[in-house]
């Protein structure tokens, strides 16, 4: 289980989170919801150890969260692979060392999952769709079966209907796999259609931790009603007649 | 007047990206150019852009990404003032305070270049550059694309506001069937750079008959949740 306790830290001068705790156990997916500047990137960087917080524990089932060795899916797919490489070479880059047999057995597994076809591997990533490369980067971060996954606004530079069908495809490898996924997003019908738990980061600050029934039917502060209001006045979530 | 382009057409290197396309427009018309990434969307809107222009009429365009709109030497305040110009305003202060502060982009200062601001920042200035004087046309290009929700909410709904007062015709082109239903009353849906559907919104969400409109309606939203 992955426990976010008591933390603060800073982003140069800036405090950038507050005393945000949160904690999410293995095979289920909460989502971190809240608008640019809410410390969301922040969170995700302390978590994987890039940024020490100046305060607080984090911790992967009592250890450091690096001993589980957290695999991350970046919001901008084609930056997030060398753009001279084959995607083949990056997707192998988390396993080196170990058979290549077995490699290729968990890689042909996966592209069935992912709905891959194998040889689009051997391209590059600008030969491929956006929405492709947003999946071999999946591929990349499910390849050494990582207990925890952090996505960071894994679905915004894809279209309506790629986001709907790559949030699909993690649920389905989620169900498969069991890893536990801490999804940071700003869309929150993608929150509420796929998370476990939903927390809404505001100024640094937890603002509210509930299931998605729990806050569809009563979302609490007026931050989170006008994240509610927002996504229903821009189609992300409709409301039943 | 009705809004008029005929044949609209675009090639990139030797291939075709828009097949000959017609739009006719009304005025006050709110409609709404839907498609997948690299379905033409962006191409058609440019088209009718140059084509509107070209007869002498004036267009806003508010494109996808704000790199596209604003110059990175230029300050601000200059892109501000050559705007209120091409429109034949005189310096187009009294707009500019009431839709900065609708925007709540009253608190940047125009003394810097666009990077001086954050994207979301940017994206506002754009549309509020958009929404001065009243043009024949305005087309949106993916307008809150690099907003956060609560504010691009608000923004759609201020930018509905100014059309329904000026009487304004928009053109929205959005890959999000969703966020077009709740803004326009007729839909273009576009696939592999061809028009392949058009009606009123309704229908094409309750009985689309290409597969495009109809991939589009069943992805349109996340889910329904009780009112």
């Amino acid at each position: 289980m992955l426990r976010v306790d008591h933390i603060w830290a800073k982003r140069g001068a800036a405090v950038a989170l507050r005393n945000v705790s949160l904690s999410l156990s293995a095979g289920k997916t909460l989502a971190v919801v809240g608008e640019s500047g809410a410390g969301k990137s922040t969170l995700i960087a302390s978590i994987l150890g890039l940024l020490r917080p100046s305060a607080g524990a984090i911790t992967w089932d009592h250890q450091p969260v690096s001993s589980c060795r957290p695999a991350l899916v970046m919001q901008e797919p084609r930056s997030a692979f060398n753009p001279v490489w084959p995607l083949m070479r990056a997707v192998r880059e988390p396993v080196l060392g170990q058979e290549q047999s077995v490699t290729n057995e968990r890689i042909a597994r996966l592209c069935r999952g992912l709905e891959l076809p194998m040889e689009l591997l051997e391209r590059r990533p600008r030969e491929v769709s956006v929405g492709q490369v947003q999946r071999v980067g999946i591929l990349r971060a499910l390849i050494a079966a990582p207990p925890l996954i952090l996505f960071d606004e894994p679905l915004s530079a894809l279209d309506a209907v790629t986001q709907k069908h790559t949030a699909r495809l993690i649920a389905d490898m989620q169900q498969e796999e069991g890893f536990a996924a801490l999804i940071v997003t700003h869309d929150l019908g993608y929150a509420l259609a796929f998370a476990d738990s939903i927390a809404v980061l505001k100024d640094g600050q937890i603002e509210s931790i509930s299931d998605p029934g729990s806050f569809v039917t009563n979302p609490g502060s007026s931050y989170c009603q006008a994240l509610r209001d927002a996504a229903v006045a821009l189609g992300s979530i409709e409301v039943a007649a | 007047m009705t809004l008029s382009a005929i044949g609209l057409s675009a090639m990139r290197s030797g291939r075709i990206i828009l097949h000959p396309t017609s739009v006719e427009i009304e005025p006050g018309a709110r409609i709404g150019l839907v498609g997948a990434s690299g379905s033409g969307k962006s191409t058609l809107g440019h088209a009718l852009i140059d084509a509107l222009k070209a007869q002498g009429l004036q267009v806003a365009h508010v494109p996808q990404s704000p790199d596209e709109a604003l110059d990175p030497l230029r300050s601000l305040a200059f892109h501000w003032h050559e705007a209120a110009q091409a429109r034949g305003l005189a310096d187009g202060a009294a707009h500019q305070r009431a839709i900065f502060s609708a925007l709540k982009i009253d608190g940047g200062d125009l003394r810097k270049r666009p990077w001086g601001w954050s994207r979301g920042m940017q994206q506002r200035f754009v549309i509020a550059m958009a929404l001065m004087g009243t043009p024949d046309l305005i087309v949106l290009d993916e307008p809150t694309s690099a907003l956060d929700p609560v504010i691009a909410a608000a923004t759609m709904n201020l930018l509905d506001r100014h059309l329904e007062r000026t009487n304004t015709a928009m053109v929205l082109i959005t890959h999000d069937l969703g966020l077009a239903a709740r803004r326009v009353s007729h839909l273009m849906v576009m696939a592999a750079g061809r028009l392949v559907e058009e009606a009123e919104t309704g229908k094409i969400l309750n009985n689309p008959q290409t597969s495009e409109a109809k991939r589009l309606a069943a992805h349109r939203n996340w889910m329904e949740v009780p009112c």
